[in-house]
This record gives structure tokens, sequence and C-alpha cells, in this order.
């Protein structure tokens, strides 16, 4: 640590310094206005508060409906709809069945707890352009529990108001913008070289030498591997034949997380007093966050003392992102530990799940993959590969993933908790209320995507320079301040995965596979394994 | 009010925390991992280099102040410490478009090219029209002396005079 202190005196964090004052100024300003133009108290049973009353003319006011008056399904049919029914898996699908039955704003309650759900785009982006400086998504007791319970730090995604503020405001700076993230470019391209040898590798495997079964679990570890060589700086081996043992046991720890997320989720409902009853799901729950922190900690703290070996010795330090942090120092190492856990987290199955499906899709239409591979090859060629730069002359590959994201968002809905009383919809919302913005139905609703069910990637290309495309239907990654960090990063992953597949090979469905519904496990996956046929290219 | 009391504390707290890195002619974590950039801050413009920028706020108000090359409207605003309501929320990192500006026809045309990154901010953005920018991604020059930037109407505003 005597090293790492030496570096504090060095001036890497200083160089913006003259720019503090400023930025501090327009923070205060932000924050001052949040406080003020909240209205302090659960407002409730009380009297609507008159600025919030709206108005239709001058003469006639009409006073906003409450909660009591939103319509939605009664406490019983819910909960025998998700937990005898098994509604969590089919989340995404009630969504549109109650935005049907109740219209574009309803309430549900879980047990104790009321959420509010939007199924409009207008509404959402109602929601989104109203945040503060620090919006809350929902919420978070469990994981701070664990952290709490095992002195650990809170990430981007477990983080609340000041702790997230100050994380975010370091991160965003040098993951978010499109060319900084840009700088990544050779390091992905290495990965999809791997990812390229494995399919070919996987395939040969297979009785007609050119079916990949399972097509997620490949991409799967593109992504883990994808994300550590940013995140950790190093590769994970998770593409070659014999994966390493520390990697094989954090894979393990992973997915322990995903398929205890439906219990994770009871966890946080099922009361602490009843856990020597059902100890399970909260074991689960740490052995998993265990498993993660581990892995992570190895890592950080290996390029740590590679930092400070090349320290003592009196050499330069360059690296990436980790290193980067680790030399700024902007957050803790504690802070970075937590962080690059919630990021390896938030970025693998997320990106392993919509690469699944955009292949998946492209294999169910061929039109659609000659018109994209026509695209390619003119721009590419079969051979250049591509970085970051040619993505911006690749619309059908953006329009691809876009698309791809909006039939299947992998994160059917988000959620919001108000954090100043507001009126959406004809409604008054106190501060403090869960919202469930929908974005699986806004994003399968004709009125926003005329023949929505339509795989149709050209919807998103431009006609011209000042098209505009009305896109809040389908916001895949969010909007503002809390949206998604990593969303360039995982553009980039999938941008180039897909651009090289569709130059190497033609992917076919397997006749193994028929028609893959989604379902709901935390994210929106696929709901039986994706296989598929490749096939090289002729040259 | 003990959340104001808070909130007092949380911006406190944070006052040696926050730093700025928007700015065009300060590097990036970018420029730091491929060693393109230096981290040395381009000498300063002369005074006669400065470029002069007038806003339009968005009760009206017209504000005029001077710019450097290289600095985008987002980072003018900023230096200038302009109070114009909720801007540049996201530090100029493209994840929201609350610095939307509105430009006039000939000024919009000498802009420059609009990423489609930015194009698919700017389709998120309030009261959208035909000449209207992300002002983190409109960079000053020379050539833009002059300019004005319209801050379009917020949603709040447009509630207000319904309301009214």
């Amino acid at each position: 640590m005597s090293v790492m202190n030496k570096l504090t005196t060095t001036c890497w964090t200083n160089f913006y310094g003259d720019r503090r004052n400023k930025q501090m100024l327009f923070v205060l300003r932000c924050l001052h206005k949040s406080a003020t133009s909240g209205t302090f108290g659960v407002a409730r049973e009380e009297p609507l508060p008159e600025r919030l009353i709206t108005s239709t003319d001058a003469t006639k006011k009409r006073l906003p409906k409450t909660l009591a008056e939103m319509p939605g399904p009664g406490t019983i049919s819910n909960l025998f709809e998700f937990f005898w029914r098994d509604g969590f898996s089919r989340i995404h699908e009630i969504q549109i069945e109650h935005s049907k039955m109740y219209g574009k704003i309803f309430k549900s309650r879980f047990g104790p707890q009321l959420v509010v759900s939007v199924a409009d785009r207008d509404l959402v982006a109602e929601v989104l352009r109203a945040e503060g400086v620090a919006p809350q998504r929902a919420n978070m007791e469990s994981w701070h529990e664990y952290r709490d319970m095992r002195r650990r730090s809170t990430g981007l995604i477990s983080a609340e108001g000041e702790d997230w503020l100050r994380m975010r405001s370091v991160l965003r700076q040098l993951i978010m913008r499109p060319r900084d993230v840009a700088v990544f470019s050779d390091d992905v391209s290495e990965v999809v070289d791997d990812l390229i040898k494995r399919i070919v590798c996987l395939r040969s495997q297979s009785s007609d030498g050119t079916t990949i079964c399972n097509i997620n679990d490949l991409f799967f570890k593109y992504a883990m591997e994808g994300i550590a060589a940013i995140l950790y700086e190093c590769r994970l081996g998770c593409l070659s034949q014999k994966i390493p043992q520390e990697t094989e046991d954090y894979i393990d720890a992973l997915h322990l997380m995903f398929s205890s997320f439906k219990t994770t989720m009871y966890a946080g409902a099922i009361p602490k007093w009843l856990r020597p009853v059902f100890p399970k799901p909260w074991e689960e729950f740490c052995d998993s966050w265990d498993g993660l922190f581990r892995f992570s900690c190895v890592h950080v703290d290996k390029r740590l003392k590679q930092i400070e070996s090349q320290l003592q010795r009196g050499e330069k330090v360059t690296g990436g992102l980790l290193t980067y942090m680790l030399v700024a120092k902007e957050m803790s190492v504690e802070e970075i530990y937590a962080n690059v856990t919630e990021m390896l987290l938030a970025g693998v199955d997320t990106t392993s799940f919509t690469l699944s499906w955009a292949s998946y899709l492209l294999a169910r239409h061929p039109d659609v993959q000659q018109q994209i591979h026509a695209e390619v090859m003119r721009v590419l060629g079969s051979e250049k590969v591509a970085t970051a730069e040619d993505v911006q002359h690749l619309p059908f590959i953006r329009g691809l993933v876009k698309e791809t994201l909006r039939l299947f968002p992998v994160l059917p809905g988000n959620g919001r908790i108000t954090q100043d009383d507001m009126v959406l919809g004809g409604y008054f919302i106190p501060k403090g209320t869960q919202l469930a913005l929908c974005h699986y139905s806004t994003s399968l609703d004709d009125e926003n995507f005329p023949s929505s069910l339509e795989f149709r990637p050209d919807r998103w290309i431009r006609k011209h320079s000042s098209d505009r495309l009305d896109n809040f239907g389908s916001i895949p990654f969010g909007y503002g301040i809390r949206s998604c960090i990593g969303k360039r990063i995982a553009e980039l992953e999938m941008h180039l995965a897909l651009i090289r597949i569709i130059q190497k090979f033609h992917v076919c469905v397997s006749p193994l596979t028929t028609d893959v519904k989604a379902k709901t496990h935390g994210l929106l996956c696929p709901g039986a394994p994706i296989n598929l046929q490749f096939i090289d290219r002729e040259i | 009010m003990a959340l104001v009391a808070a909130l007092r504390r949380l911006s406190h707290a944070s006052l040696g925390f926050y730093s700025w890195r928007a700015a065009a002619a300060t590097p990036t974590f970018g420029a730091w991992i491929t060693g393109q950039r230096s981290f040395t801050v381009g000498s300063q413009p002369l005074r006669s280099d400065k470029v002069t920028v007038h806003f339009i706020n968005r009760d009206g108000d017209k504000i005029t102040v001077k710019g450097s090359p290289g600095e985008s409207l987002l980072d003018v605003v900023i230096n200038e410490d302009l109070d114009i309501d909720g801007f540049g929320a996201c530090e100029g990192t493209l994840a929201c478009s609350t610095c939307h500006l509105i430009f006039e026809d000939d000024v919009f045309k000498k802009l420059g090219r609009i990423t489609d990154e930015e194009m698919d901010m700017l389709d998120l953005a309030y009261g959208l029209t035909d000449t209207s920018r992300l002002g983190c991604q409109v960079c000053l020059s020379k050539s833009l002396d002059g300019l004005v930037a319209k801050v379009p109407e917020s949603v709040a505003d447009a509630r207000q005079s319904q309301d009214g």
C-alpha cells in the first residue's frame, strides 16, 4: 500500500482541478433544486397539493385521481398468478395482458409492495425526463444487507444517493463515451477471434459438422471473456478448450446467482425472522456473492501487485481501465472490487442473451441475413476485421442489435422509486412509490412500432440525415443519468461479434430447434436451447 | 427538513470529489490508455481567439458569453456557470438529451457531422426540431462566432403553461 500512497502524490487526478469548483456549483445547484422542489412527507391521505392540480381550462379545475382509483389486478388474483401459476417466468407477457385489461397505467400488489406499472411510451418518457440527480431503481435491501455483513462496498447497481452519484461520476467518464470505448476495439476483436475459432471447433464435433447446440452457452463465455478483458485487463480462457479452474468456479458462482435470482426475489420479500425456517434462499444468495467477490478480488489484487512491482522497478505504468482506476484512486480499492463485480454480473448474460436472439433471428430470416451480409461485404469485404469506427458505416448491424433488443428486451421492465410527488397519466403518485416501466409492452405496441411482431432491422435505418425515429418505446439500456453504464461496451461486443459471424458463416436454424419463446428469469432469456448451424460462406 | 439537511450534507461532502472531464481540451481516459494525446493541457488561446456565443434561455432571456475554440457548448455552460435548469445531466457522456439546443438553419449546417449515437439521443429529446443538436457534441470554432443557441422549453415549462 505504501507504493499506492506514493502514487497519490503524482498528479493523475489533479489535471481537472480547475474545473472542479464549477462542476461542484453545478451539482450543488441540481441538488438544491431537487431538495426544494420536493414535497416532504408522504401525501397518500392528505389533500392534493395545489401545485399538482391541473386544469383543462381556467374555469373548470380537474383533480388528479388518487391511487385508490387506479385500476389493476386484485391482490389475491395477483398472488395466485405469480406464485401459483409461476407468473415470474411470464412477467413480460403478463405486462401486456394487464395493460390490455387495465390500461396504460395500473397498480398491482406483491404482498406489502405496491407497484404502479407504466406501459405507455409517453408516460415512460415523462417519468424519465422528470428525474433528479440520483434516481433510485428499487429497494436493494438484501444487497445492502449482504454488503454490510461482509463489510463490502456497494457498486453502481446497489448504491444509492451520494455514494451512487460519486461512483457514477467517476465511471461514466471512463466507459460511457463512444470514443472512450472505441479504444477497446482491438481487445474485443481478439476475443472475437477466439469466438470464431471456438465455433469452428464446436461444430466439427457435431454429427453433421455444422451444428452448435445451445448457442447461449458459447455466447455466455464470449461475453464473459470480453468484459473481463476490459475490466480485469486479462484473459480468462473461457473460450479455450480447457477452461481454467478458477474461471470454472466463477462461472458456477454466476450461474448460481442467476438460478437463485427468483429465490432472491423471494429472499427480499421473506421477513428476516422467517430465515431460520427457510434458510436456503438467503444462504445461496450469500454464497453466490461470496464467489463473485472472491473472483474480482483475485484479479484486482493481481493487477495491483503488478503495478506495485512495476513502480518499484521504476517502470512506467501503462494499462487499461483497471490500471487507471487503481492509479487514479478516485474510488477506494474496496469500491473498485464492488464495481467490477457488479459490472461483470450485469455485463455477461445480458450480452449473451441478446447475441443468442440476434443469431436466432438472423437464422429465422435468411432474407434479412442476406441483406445484412451484403452491407458487410460492401463496406468491409469478407476478410477485413471491423473496428469500432467501421460500425458507423454499417447501419444494418446497428439496426440488427436495436431490433433484437426491441423484440427481446433483456430487461423487460425497469424500476424507479419516485423521488417527488408527481401526476402521471391523470393520477397523483406520491413520493416513494415503486414504478415499473414496462419496456416489453411498449416495444411490442403497434402504435409505437407498426407490425411490431415482425423482425425488421431496417425500421431503425434513417432515410436521410434529419430523419427522426421516435423511439422512447424501445429503450433497452434505459435513458438518462441512471441508464446502463455498460451500454457502449455491450454494443461494441455485440457489433464486432455479429459482423464477424456474418462475414464468416451462413447461420441457419438447426432442425432440432423450432419456435423458441422467451421466458423471464430475472432477465428475458430464451425459453429453450437455441441450436444453430454455422455454414461457411463461399468466398 | 431532515431531507434538506441530508442533501446539504451530501452536497457538502461531495465538494472534493467530482472531476469534470468533458471538455475537448482536456484528455479523456481513452486518450490515456492509447497514449495518443498527452496529458498536458494545450496553451490557452489568445483573448482575440475567443468565440462569442448567445444562449436564449428557456424564459427567453439572452445570455452572451465567450468560449474557446475546441470547447463544447456544454463546457461553455459549465465554465460560465450559466443557470440553465437541468442542462447536461450526464456530463456529456451521451446518456441523456438534456443539453438539447436549437440553432438557426444556416448555423446548423455549419456545425459538422452528427454521429449515430448523438442522433439516437436526439430522438429522445423533448421538443425536437430539424435543427436540434446536443450541446455536448457541438464544438466551438472561429467560424461559429456569434452563434445563437436556443434552449428549448422544458417538460416542466410545458406543463406550467398548460396549467396556466
